[in-house]
């Protein structure tokens, strides 16, 4: 028996050696361990032998088996090993040729901007309102405290429909409307399209967006005023930027403020961008002009208030170096296609 | 306003350097647009006498000259002007002098002759005219008066000083002045502003003997002053006078003129002279003017002049359109005798009202625009009268015609230093308020926190507490202002709904590839006639704009299509492949009025593509998606715009309103937009969208039982509409039906002509068991039946 199980091995480590597919590794363990194998035929046989010699010659049978079985199984891992490895081998691609590229997209850099500013001050409880752009001369100018031919109404500056209708030169009218509508505590923000009559050049464009700040509440200050600016700055322009106010004029606010950030460039040392100054302009504001509290119904000895006015295109063209206007709004995706 | 810094010094001192100073200036609110140190780019250029003047030998214009610097040798200098010769007093540009225009004098050689140095012109001196005469004559400059040899030609040629270029804020007229900037410069540098003291010398006589003034139209003209200066002396103005005028931008015309300029630059009240002898019957009246009457204004243009029109007349006609220009006719001449100064003012909005009609804007106009204060008119007219003695341009008569019928009172306002402080969010100390309150010319009582401020005459712009803050925060310093959060009561902020549903069709258009476009928002009105609407079409009805820039932007748009296939076109003629673009903004609907008569804007969305993977159908998919997404189910109709391809346009459906038209754009409208390439397009209403839309509700349960899936090649005509045939078998199958896809059309010579061969995938499935075959033969024999009998669609043989 034992010599026989010996010369199965022998076959076996033979043909195991030569064995090159899982197919004839499988058609060996089938000619060794299958039904009709050779180790298989052994135990059959062991009916020939004594009752004494059966537990042995059982034990032996059995341990052969599972040392082919241990056998067999290596070699068929070895075999499985090697087949993946030539399939990756075959599967191999270039990698640095181009990839199938999905097609990009991404809202008007304005909008980008916008949208920051947007989540900056409604981070800070602000709510955007919105009103119309063709707007009454009302809103727009009356209650704005800029009365008919004050020098600011100049037919230069406005597009008129007719004597009473305009095209909203700043979106000012949508704060008169929320505070004849709204009580204090107002804290609202006004993005919008507005217009003035400026020809079309590099650094002007007859249509163009503004955003439009209005705080009402009991004791509100000019430090408020400006700590709401700081916050701004520093949220889209990062650490270390401030705010430098100079006195100003608008006739909706008193007193009123142009704002100059740190230049965002240089941070302040002074630079091309800045004109050597350290500061840019970036906005103007003020308290709101106790005049205009009462034209909308607000009393300026209970309440007072501040507002701010933000020009999207001038900050979006400081972000992106964009020296022309006009390619906001020409709409070539050659420009478009580089905001992200 | 430009103002040379002598002439301010003259009233406040600045003890600082120009850079300096135009700071100090900014931070208490006066701007500076910037300054210009005159004669910064001459250098070395000195005065000399010409000792011999020569022919040159090998030229016919040419002199050869020996020139007296005040030094040991005399130069060798050639010149070409004709107007050298032996004698003359001339400014010597030296060797390595420096010109305008960056030019520098070298040795060199004139047809062989040495020269060193140049002798100069006005011209290459950069001076003016007015400033220096005979400036103007070719040639040399000769002076005409003796100076040192050797002495720089800067101070003498009034090119020594820095002037300064100021922006006035729109409330500040009073800083229209070289006063109203001394004395803000006198705060500015913590110096003392001082007024000259005026006094007037008259000569006797009595003016009610040589004019007689009504003013009638006491509306519009607060305020006129007279007066009248008899034995006029015109002559030039002495240099001062040149150089502070040319500082300023002004032409120095002659004494009499220069006076009234100079006045009104210094005290910011226009002045005007009449000659007396062309005022008929020295009588001077203030009226508004008739219809048909008409003037020739010193610039000798002629203008009609409209009812309402404020002029100064006499007896007969308007010699002068108020507070704007003087007419030609009683312009000051050197045959002047006797004039009258006047020093009015009359009403902001109708001088600027008149000033646009007119086409004249002059320093004039523009200072009654902002506002001239009535109560320092009369210290101006003494200034001037004091001019005239100064200068000896003539004598002045006694008396004063002053008509001021309702004179203005002065301002006073109360207010608490508490509350003008508070309002600042600086603690700006009580007596900091007084004092810079009293430094700014204010008169200031204090008791306690209360104030009693009298409002300087000049100070228009101030009449309440808020004022006052800012007057005391801007020398205190805006600088000072602290920075503190909102305080009170929160609220909770955040996106209009408006604003945040452009948002997500932003979110969802990017992610397919598209970018977001920005066109103006009005147009011309001859656009949208190139997309062949019907003749009543709401579109056609435009909002016109009164006073537009150009044709091209006169209108109001009532669509976004022609904006996105301007920018289509833009793309495809820049060469740009393809472009996905959208565009979401309001259109103006002139003919539906709101409430306040404003047009309706209504909130459109308009998609664009063309490129070589564009099709309608890859459009259409885009805003099915987004529709989808929006939770708004659509059916597809085979019609649409008059600008779309007739056979590949459609309108979707959300039950009975009309969403989306979509398709191609017509080949005509192609050629009228100058676009090369197919291009698709589709508007859609965005407040549509926001009333249609539909959240999503809960999540179906998972399928747990199998699907069966069947596939299907059913023969039709090409007329055969794919989209209602697909919902007839949808429908006939029933609720086993879980989806059913398109996914092949085949057309072959053996299918035949005008017949295609559509393959659809059905996917079935039972909601509560496994369908059992028979259930399934069953709905694709209902599908079978209904695309045979409605839609003469057969299974492929």
């Amino acid at each position: 028996m034992k010599e026989k199980i010996a010369q199965i091995e022998e076959l076996l480590v033979t043909e195991l050696a030569v064995c090159d597919s899982l197919q004839a590794l499988d058609a060996l363990r089938v000619k060794v361990l299958g039904k009709k194998g050779e180790l298989t035929a052994l135990l059959r046989g062991m009916g020939q032998l004594s009752p004494e010699e059966r537990p042995v010659a059982g034990q032996m049978i059995n341990e052969a088996r599972e040392k082919f079985t241990a056998m067999l199984e290596e070699k068929q891992a070895l075999l499985k090993a090697q087949a993946q490895e030539a399939a990756l081998k075959r599967e191999t691609i270039d990698v640095t040729q181009p990839a199938a590229m999905p097609k990009a997209g991404c809202v008007h850099p304005m909008t980008l901007v916008l949208n920051e500013v947007v989540d900056c001050f409604t981070g800070m409880g602000f709510e955007v309102v919105e009103g119309p752009e063709v707007e009454l001369d009302h809103y727009n100018f009356e209650l704005m405290n800029i009365p008919k031919n004050h020098p600011a109404r100049d037919a230069q500056d406005t597009f008129y429909v007719d004597d009473n209708i305009v095209l909203r030169t700043h979106t000012s009218p949508v704060q008169a409307r929320t505070m004849l509508t709204r009580k204090p505590p107002i804290r609202v923000i006004c993005p919008g399209r507005v217009y003035r009559a400026d020809e079309m050049d590099a650094t002007h464009s007859p249509v163009f967006h503004q955003l439009e700040g209005l705080v009402i509440d009991k004791d509100v200050t000019m430090a408020d005023l400006r700590g709401t600016l700081n916050a701004f700055a520093e949220r889209l322009y990062g650490k270390g930027i401030t705010t430098r106010f100079r006195p100003s004029f608008f006739p909706f606010t008193e007193p009123s403020a142009e704002v100059d950030l740190t230049c965002v460039a240089c941070h302040g040392k002074g630079c091309r961008v800045c004109k050597g100054t350290g500061w840019i302009e970036v906005l103007g504001c003020g308290m709101v002009n106790p005049h205009v509290l009462e034209m909308c119904g607000i009393d300026p000895k209970e309440y007072s208030g501040f507002a701010f006015g933000i020009g999207i295109e001038r900050i979006t063209m400081q972000r992106y170096g964009i020296p022309d206007l006009r390619l906001l709004f020409e709409g070539d995706v050659r420009f478009l296609g580089q905001f992200r | 306003m430009k103002v040379p810094m002598q002439w301010i010094k003259e009233y406040a001192d600045i003890p600082v350097s120009a850079e300096e100073y135009q700071s100090k200036m900014i931070m208490i609110g006066n701007g500076v647009e910037g300054y210009e140190e005159q004669g910064a780019e001459i250098e070395n250029v000195v005065v000399g006498r010409v000792v011999t003047c020569e022919p040159h030998p090998d030229s016919d214009h040419l002199h050869v000259t020996t020139v007296d610097v005040g030094e040991e040798e005399l130069l060798n200098i050639v010149c070409g002007a004709p107007n050298c010769e032996a004698g003359i007093l001339v400014p010597v540009a030296k060797i390595g002098a420096k010109l305008p225009g960056g030019i520098k004098i070298k040795k060199g050689k004139l047809r062989g002759v040495a020269s060193e140095g140049m002798l100069c012109g006005g011209d290459e001196l950069g001076v003016p005219v007015e400033l220096y005469p005979h400036v103007g004559e070719k040639g040399l400059l000769i002076f005409n008066e003796e100076y040192p040899l050797g002495a720089d030609v800067k101070p003498i040629l009034g090119m020594d000083d820095t002037v300064m270029d100021f922006e006035v804020l729109a409330n500040r007229p009073d800083c229209l002045s070289v006063w109203g900037i001394a004395r803000e410069t006198a705060v500015a540098c913590g110096t003392k502003f001082t007024k000259p003291e005026i006094t007037v010398q008259e000569c006797g006589g009595d003016i009610h003997d040589y004019v007689k003034v009504d003013v009638e139209a006491t509306d519009l003209c607060p305020r006129y002053i007279a007066r009248v200066i008899k034995d006029v002396r015109v002559a030039p103005s002495p240099m001062w006078l040149r150089k502070y005028l040319n500082a300023a931008g002004m032409r120095s015309i002659n004494n009499v003129v220069d006076i009234t300029n100079f006045i009104m630059l210094e005290t910011g009240h226009p002045m005007h002279a009449f000659d007396l002898s062309m005022v008929e019957g020295n009588h001077i009246i203030v009226r508004k003017a008739v219809e048909g009457e008409h003037i020739t204004t010193l610039d000798g243009k002629q203008h009609d002049l409209t009812a309402g029109q404020l002029v100064i007349c006499d007896a007969v006609k308007p010699s002068c359109v108020a507070g704007i220009m003087g007419g030609e006719e009683s312009e000051i001449t050197e045959k002047t005798t006797t004039m009258m100064f006047e020093c009015a003012v009359f009403d902001r909005a109708a001088t600027r009202v008149t000033s646009r009609a007119l086409g004249i804007r002059t320093e004039s106009s523009g200072r009654f625009e902002k506002g001239v204060s009535v109560k320092t008119a009369m210290e101006a007219m003494q200034r001037a009268c004091q001019m005239i003695n100064q200068l000896d341009a003539g004598d002045v008569v006694s008396g004063i015609i002053d008509i001021y019928p309702e004179p203005a009172q002065q301002q006073v306002i109360t207010g608490s230093c508490k509350r003008i402080a508070s309002r600042t969010g600086v603690d700006i100390p009580a007596e900091d308020i007084v004092r810079i309150l009293t430094d700014l010319h204010f008169g200031v009582e204090r008791d306690g926190d209360t104030l009693t401020v009298t409002v300087p005459d000049y100070r228009q712009d101030v009449d309440g507490e808020a004022d006052l803050s800012e007057e005391a925060l801007r020398v205190f310093g805006y600088d000072k202002i602290p920075s503190t959060l909102l305080r009170g009561e929160t609220t909770p902020g955040g996106r209009s709904a408006r604003m945040r549903l452009k948002d997500e069709v932003a979110r969802y258009l990017t992610g397919m590839g598209f970018y977001e476009i920005m066109n103006f928002s009005f147009v011309s009105p001859k656009t949208v006639m190139k997309l062949d609407l019907g003749e009543d079409d709401y579109r056609l009805n435009q909002l016109p704009i009164r006073n537009p820039l150009g044709e091209d932007t006169s209108v109001m748009r009532t669509t976004l299509t022609p904006g996105m296939l301007n920018t289509l076109a833009v793309n495809m003629n820049h060469g740009n492949e393809g472009a996905r673009l959208y565009e979401v903004a309001a259109i103006f609907d002139a003919e539906n009025r709101t409430e306040e008569n404003l047009p309706t804007e209504i909130q459109k969305l308009c998609l664009g593509v063309y490129g070589k993977e564009e099709d309608f159908f890859t459009l259409r998919g885009v805003v099915e998606r987004l529709l989808g997404y929006l939770g708004i189910e659509t059916t597809v109709e085979a019609r649409g715009e008059s600008y779309l391809h007739p056979g590949r346009r459609a309108i979707l459906m959300a039950g009975d309103e009309r969403v989306c038209c979509l398709g191609e754009v017509h080949p005509t409208v192609r050629e009228e937009f100058d676009m090369p390439s197919r291009a698709y397009i589709a508007e859609l209403d965005m407040e549509q969208l926001a009333r249609l839309r539909k959240p999503m509700g809960a999540v179906k349960p998972m399928p747990r039982y199998p699907a069966v899936t069947r596939d299907l090649s059913l023969v039709m005509s090409e007329a055969t509409q794919v989209g209602p045939l697909m919902a007839d078998m949808a429908k006939a199958a029933g609720a086993i039906l879980e989806d059913v896809k398109m996914f092949d059309i085949y057309r072959s010579a053996a299918l035949g002509e005008n017949m295609k061969s559509v393959a659809f995938s059905f996917i079935l499935r039972g909601a509560d068991h496994t369908l059992t075959e028979a259930e399934v033969t069953k709905a694709m024999d209902k599908i079978l039946k209904v695309a045979a009998e409605s839609h003469n669609a057969t299974i492929r043989a």
